[in-house]
């Protein structure tokens, strides 16, 4: 155990080459060649820079060897088709992630789009120090080699896999919320990618190396000792565990076969642009993971001029953007520790101040402290001959540092504020035990001083008890403590344009919508008419984007209002992500609107009323003109191509609301709207006798059918349809279900083709037959429907509604209740309203009045001149009676025109002068209001007359 | 010694293992322990290769790595280590292998009920002594903690939360001042405890609420929860570990199919995922599904096939014995093996073949037989 840490990386190493090799030779073979691996990397011309993803020991090594060579070219394994959206980085708080995003698939199976990648960058890593050093440093070329966005789906077998890398997911980093899925189901791509390729290595390394998790193992055998190393030992010590990983992987494995694809590719890029640039191989630097820089492929090295076909890229049209990401969504995709690259970041920061290094940012880096002046970088070092450091650092025991007291004196005091804080009993006294037995822990670990993990075990130790008070546990205070999430944010030069236009739109409200909480805007419309813009943009985004990203608290949009007063809660800050990936859409939010309301319209499974559905939307939110005419049109061709009648009373309740808005507002019914109502007509008048026997039709589709014939009737008679047609339809109807009949019936009365009486005759009749009396309820729920298309009839069905109360058996009632009480609750706003204004007319309004109330039905005199049937009303005399007896000739054209005859009958009853009788009376009896209108008269004549 | 016992203490069991150990430790040792800490860890949780040790040591304890560092630094801290768990996870088993590995003294418990007062954990007096020779430190009869504390062993509470509230509290004068006075006494009357004193307690999750403790003895224990092992592969590993042993005390040659042990762990995984998807106490099993409880069946269908059977482990056997465990109560875990039987055996051993047909076959019978 005296060897030192390398010392204990060497025996970890060969315990595992050791337990997964076959055979004792084959052990043998693994070590050689691993020997050959890093022989081969480091002798290549073209110097290879060997990364691990989230290590801060490869950032530090690679600022040092920057710094000291100061190369003219960088190439890093890194999608080619990104390298654009690098210098927007400088505008961006990190972490944020490049992604490449394409909806319009050409090439891949459909259906498996939208596609994304992301490659999240963070601040603590070796790639963003080489981005920083080659974009800020004049003449120096940075060039992405790794294949493209396309080729990552290209290569991706068969059915798109969830994840890429199916890391054994860590125990505890379910916890996480939001955070975490701020790269949404995007593949993640990332740079220097080194862990084991099989669970059983890396479960081994786990168990042998006496750690939890693949960052600790890291963390312990790699990281803390390479923190201090010099740059030969650095790159020997990377190669040789890439070397180690790649030779133990799977034989047949997907995944390596696309790695050496994509070595091949990086390597035929790299020879491409040395070819074409004439660079100096010396004045070079390909920094790559690990993993590749052990590469065995025949295309590795510049001197190797074996030809490898690129394939081309599919048509799929790919669009660029950064989205913020968080260090918890690093973690979440690929598949590490909760807290692993906060800690990382930690020790970054760290490790600068301790070594007195200055790493590269990017100029105008948001998100950190201004730094001095960068001093110019000091005359690049000649590099010398590459020495076997190796042996020698894995037999030596290394400097380690010693314990830094103050800082886990720090870490034990804070992790006992916060706790108590977060509803923890602690106390000092937790606060030594934590150090204490931080040391402890370290000491059994076989560690100089505690890291991070052993910190976080001893305060799990001392201070969680049986249950966790707050929302947070000890374990994840402790990863909160060490540095948080830090999430980051794109900043507004690097947004798409619609991005940009969005936050100058929303400019006016005063709000700082860069801020990740939620902000309240008060929006008043009527004092502020300058915001109207603004209101009307928060509601297309509120159609747009997630539902809690913008929310209305105060005000609404629907046809025929609009609020003076708004008040929205809006988060997009927090969903900055969303607000980009819509720029993929288009140039404006109007235009991204504009595009998704014609996709779902042409859409294959799109009916008339999403189609109305989208017209209401266009109104609403883009007000143009010939663009609602053109979805109004496909709103009729899609009625007229309907078979079924299943969105009839969608269809109904928003052309409904349509035609009453474009009757308050324009002064004629556009076309599409005229052509709605004619196609809808004639079409429901031809579905009408199927639906009436159609089982498969429910009774609330054919009473929305038979509301829009009725209601619609005028209009679509003004534009040259036939009653003809909907007599003839109603007639051919022959329903069998009750409550489809007793629709028929109601049809037919509103058509004049069954008076009431009638009606209520055929009721009287079903309830005094005690056979049909269990179906009574049935008729009674037709009735309720048919409310709708017959308001005329809604006295009736609170007529038998009460008879029904009244008659039927408990037996027959009950049962019946709760579905008339849920039909009533659906259809609220239709049938409730009606019925309760006809039924308050109906009953009498106290309690003391219903001993001695009748109903009218049954106070109405059974034989009333009005229920005789066949007789011709009697013609109620008049000013107009007596003007068309006077002047028939107007009359009798117009029923010569429509084939009548008729016969003129007197209306002049009994001689009784001009008035009629009641009247006259009335004014006889009381001449008073009379006399005094004359007398008005008369003063007005006289007055006039003067 | 060990063959005349029917169990074995910790300490005894593996006696020549801890001589060994501690003849080759040389880390630093706390207070007056018997081995250093990471030689403790290594008594538990087994040896590897890469610990560079000349002979093997066995693991004794399957679980988290984690927790046996925590444990034993805690030990090594001046609070007392509670464990905490659902029945069936080892806990008990974990303070034993604790103790004997640091004071080669598992067996100063005291085991916690109802019943437990006050003298249990302090002193009590040996009455006849008494009344001959007045009171005085040889008439006294101290407890297995206050033992502990004079001899700087490992003292052990077993079931922390069945004793009262009162008793329990007994506990936090020891484990501050870590003395106990015997105010009978005029002079003598003080107890100190010695270095290397510490306390193991173990509680149980399912029924902490039955005595809770106190939030001053909370925080003067720290607590290490041990959940149930889930992990397929080291389960499969402690019920062979358990069951061997149980095999070798009752002499009985028998091996244990493979494909028998898997059938049991994967019949335990899917009660449990049941159990965890149920809504009301009903529909979950009253066992807690733990690890000790596999092995309880295990060992029953083993003595069944033994003494009643043709001496091999068959699945019907197996599937009786799981049964007949697992059917605490009527109806209701009647109701979810038949419901589980039916709704999940049955189609897999339509689909899987084998043993599987016999194990619902089995089980069909069993439950047949209790309804």
């Amino acid at each position: 155990m005296s060897q030192g840490t390398f010392g204990a990386l060497r025996g970890q190493l060969l315990d595992a080459a050791a337990a997964f090799a076959d055979a004792p030779s084959a052990l043998a073979d693994i070590l050689s060649g691993m020997v050959d691996d890093v022989d081969r990397a480091l002798g290549e011309e073209l110097e290879i820079f060997p990364v691990c993803h989230h290590s801060p020991a490869s950032a530090l090594a690679m600022v040092r060897r920057l710094r000291e060579k100061q190369p003219k070219v960088v190439y890093l394994e890194l999608c080619e088709d990104l390298r654009p959206l690098l210098d927007e980085l400088r505008n961006c708080r990190l972490p944020v992630a490049l992604q490449a995003f394409a909806s319009d698939l050409d090439g891949f199976p459909p259906g498996s789009g939208p596609l994304s990648v992301v490659a999240p960058i963070t601040e603590a890593s070796a790639e963003y120090q080489a981005i920083a050093y080659a974009l800020d440093t004049p003449g120096v070329e940075l060039v992405l080699v790794d294949r493209s966005a396309d080729h990552v789906f290209q290569w991706l077998p068969g059915e798109r896999p969830a994840e890429p890398q199916a890391a054994p997911a860590d125990d505890d980093t379910a916890g996480h919320d939001e955070d975490a899925a701020l790269h949404g189901d995007a593949v993640g791509v990332e740079i220097g990618d080194l862990r084991p390729r099989f669970a059983e290595l890396e479960a081994h390394l786990l168990h042998h190396g006496k750690v939890r998790h693949w960052s600790e193992w890291w963390d312990q055998y790699v990281e803390q000792p390479l923190a201090g190393a010099d740059y030969d030992t650095y790159r020997q010590v990377m190669v040789l565990i890439g070397s180690l990983f790649r030779r133990l992987r799977p034989a047949e494995d997907d995944r390596s076969s696309r790695d050496e694809d994509r070595e091949r590719y990086m390597w035929t890029r790299m020879r491409e642009h040395l070819a074409t640039s004439g660079a100096d191989p010396a004045d070079c630097l390909y920094v790559c993971g690990a993993y590749h820089a052990a590469s065995r492929v025949e295309q590795f090295g510049l001197s190797s001029d074996v030809p490898y076909d690129i394939s081309p890229r599919t048509g799929t049209r790919w669009l660029y953007g950064l989205i913020p990401s968080s260090q918890s969504a690093i973690e979440a995709q690929f598949g590490l520790a909760s807290g692993s690259v906060s800690i990382a970041a930690a020790t970054w920061s760290k490790a600068l101040t301790r070594w007195g290094v200055t790493s590269f940012r990017l100029d105008g880096q948001k998100g950190a402290a201004k730094r001095a002046k960068r001093a110019p970088l000091p005359a690049p070092a000649p590099q010398g001959p590459v020495t076997d450091r190796l042996s020698g650092f894995l037999a030596n025991p290394p400097t380690l540092d010693g314990l830094d007291e103050a800082e886990l004196l720090g870490w034990c005091v804070d992790i006992v504020r916060l706790a108590r804080r977060n509803g923890y009993l602690a106390s000092t006294a937790d606060a030594i035990a934590v150090f204490e037995t931080s040391i402890l822990l370290a000491g059994m670990r076989n560690r100089a001083r505690p890291t991070p993990y052993d910190f976080q075990d001893a305060a799990v130790t001392c201070i969680e008890k049986d249950v966790v008070p707050g929302r947070r546990d000890v374990r994840r205070l402790c990863e909160i403590l060490l540095g948080g999430d830090r999430i980051g944010q794109v900043g507004y030069e690097a947004l798409p344009p619609l991005a940009r236009d969005v936050y100058d739109r929303l400019e006016p409200l005063g709000v700082d919508l860069e801020k990740r909480t939620i902000q309240r805007a008060l929006l008043d419309l009527a004092a502020n008419p300058e915001l109207g813009p603004c209101s009307h943009l928060l509601w297309m985004l509120r159609r747009l984007l997630p539902e809690d990203a913008v929310r209305p608290i105060m005000g609404e949009r629907r046809l025929g209002e609009r609020s003076i007063q708004e008040s929205w809660d809006l988060a997009i800050g927090r969903h900055q992500r969303s607000i980009i990936e819509l720029g993929y859409e288009g140039v404006t939010v109007e235009q991204v609107l504009e595009q998704r309301l014609r996709r779902t319209v042409w859409a294959p499974k799109a009916t008339a009323a999403v189609a109305l559905a989208a017209v209401e939307d266009s109104i609403l939110y883009l007000g143009s003109r010939r663009f609602t005419e053109e979805l109004g049109a496909r709103a009729v061709e899609l009625l007229s191509a309907e078979r079924t009648v299943d969105d009839a009373p969608d269809v109904l309740r928003r052309i409904r609301r349509l035609l009453a808005h474009y009757r308050a507002t324009e002064p004629a019914l556009p076309e599409w709207c005229e052509a709605f109502v004619t196609a809808g007509y004639a079409h429901y008048c031809t579905l009408l006798p199927t639906a009436f026997v159609d089982e498969e039709t429910g009774v609330r589709q054919v009473a929305a059918m038979l509301g829009f014939l009725f209601s619609m009737e005028s209009l679509a008679l003004a534009l040259g349809c036939d009653r003809a047609q909907l007599e003839l339809a109603v007639q051919q109807s022959h329903p069998a279900a009750p409550a489809k009949v007793a629709l028929l019936w109601a049809a037919r009365f509103q058509l004049g083709l069954m008076p009431l009486a009638e009606l209520r005759e055929q009721c009287d009749e079903l309830l005094a037959n005690p056979l049909v009396i269990p179906a009574f309820p049935l008729y009674l729920s037709g009735f309720v429907q048919a409310l709708e298309p017959a308001p005329a009839l809604t006295p009736f069905v609170v007529e038998l509604m009460s008879k029904a109360f009244g008659r039927l058996p408990d037996t027959v009632l009950l049962p019946w209740l709760p579905k008339l009480i849920t039909t009533l609750r659906d259809q609220a706003p239709e049938l409730v309203p009606v019925l309760v204004r006809e039924a308050g007319r109906t009953f009498p309004a106290a309690l003391p009045a219903v001993d001695t109330w009748v109903p009218p039905w049954s106070a109405r005199p059974r034989s009333g001149p009005d229920a005789a049937p066949g007789r011709a009303p009697a013609l109620a005399a008049g000013p107009v009676a007596d003007l068309l007896a006077g002047n028939p000739a107007a009359c009798d054209a117009v029923a010569a025109l429509l084939g009548c005859d008729g016969e003129w009958r007197s209306t002049v009853q009994a001689g009784d002068g001009p008035g009629h009788g009641e009247v006259g009376a009335l004014l006889a009896l009381h001449p008073e209001t009379a006399d005094a209108v004359a007398v008005l008269f008369d003063h007005r004549t006289v007055a006039a007359s003067r | 010694m060990t063959d005349d016992l029917l169990r074995a203490p910790a300490e005894v069991k593996y006696a020549e293992e801890l001589d060994w150990l501690e003849s080759v430790d040389d880390g630093p040792k706390p207070f007056s322990w018997r081995l250093s800490p990471r030689m403790v860890r290594l008594f538990v949780l087994g040896s590897e290769r890469s610990d560079g040790l000349d002979r093997e040591i066995s693991q004794k304890w399957f679980g988290d790595r984690s927790f046996v560092e925590r444990s034993i630094v805690t030990l090594a801290s001046d609070r007392g280590l509670l464990l905490i768990g659902d029945p069936g996870t080892g806990k008990s088993w974990l303070a034993e292998l604790l103790s004997a590995a640091i004071c080669r003294t598992s067996t100063l418990v005291v085991q916690g009920t109802a019943g437990t007062t006050e003298d249990h954990i302090k002193y009590s007096w040996n009455v006849s002594m008494v009344i001959a020779r007045g009171q005085s430190r040889e008439s006294m009869i101290p407890s297995p903690i206050m033992t502990a504390m004079e001899q700087g062993m490992i003292g052990r509470f077993e079931e922390l939360t069945r004793a009262t509230s009162d008793v329990q509290d007994a506990l936090i004068s020891i484990l501050s001042e870590k003395y106990v006075s015997i105010p009978e006494l005029d002079d003598d009357s003080i107890v100190f405890a010695q270095p290397g004193f510490s306390i193991i307690a173990t509680a149980n999750s399912r029924d902490r609420g039955v005595n809770d403790l106190s939030s001053a003895l909370k925080r003067r224990f720290n607590f290490v929860r041990i959940p149930v092992v889930t992990n397929r592969r080291s389960e499969a590993e402690i019920v062979r570990f358990r069951t061997t042993e149980l095999l070798r005390r009752h002499q009985i040659e028998l091996d244990l199919p493979p494909t028998l042990l898997d059938i049991l762990l994967q019949s335990f995984a899917d009660l449990r995922a049941a159990a965890a998807s149920a809504t009301s106490d009903d529909e979950k099993l009253e066992s807690a599904l733990s690890t000790a409880e596999q092995i309880g069946v295990l060992e029953d269908a083993i003595l069944h096939s033994h003494f009643f059977g043709d001496r091999t482990l068959r699945a019907e056997t197996l599937a009786g014995s799981l049964v007949g465990s697992l059917a605490r109560r009527s109806p209701e875990d009647l109701a979810i093996l038949n419901k589980y039987w039916h709704g999940v055996i049955e189609p897999r051993s339509k689909q899987d073949g084998g043993p599987w047909q016999d194990f619902l076959e089995g089980g069909r019978q069993a439950i047949a037989t209790l309804s």
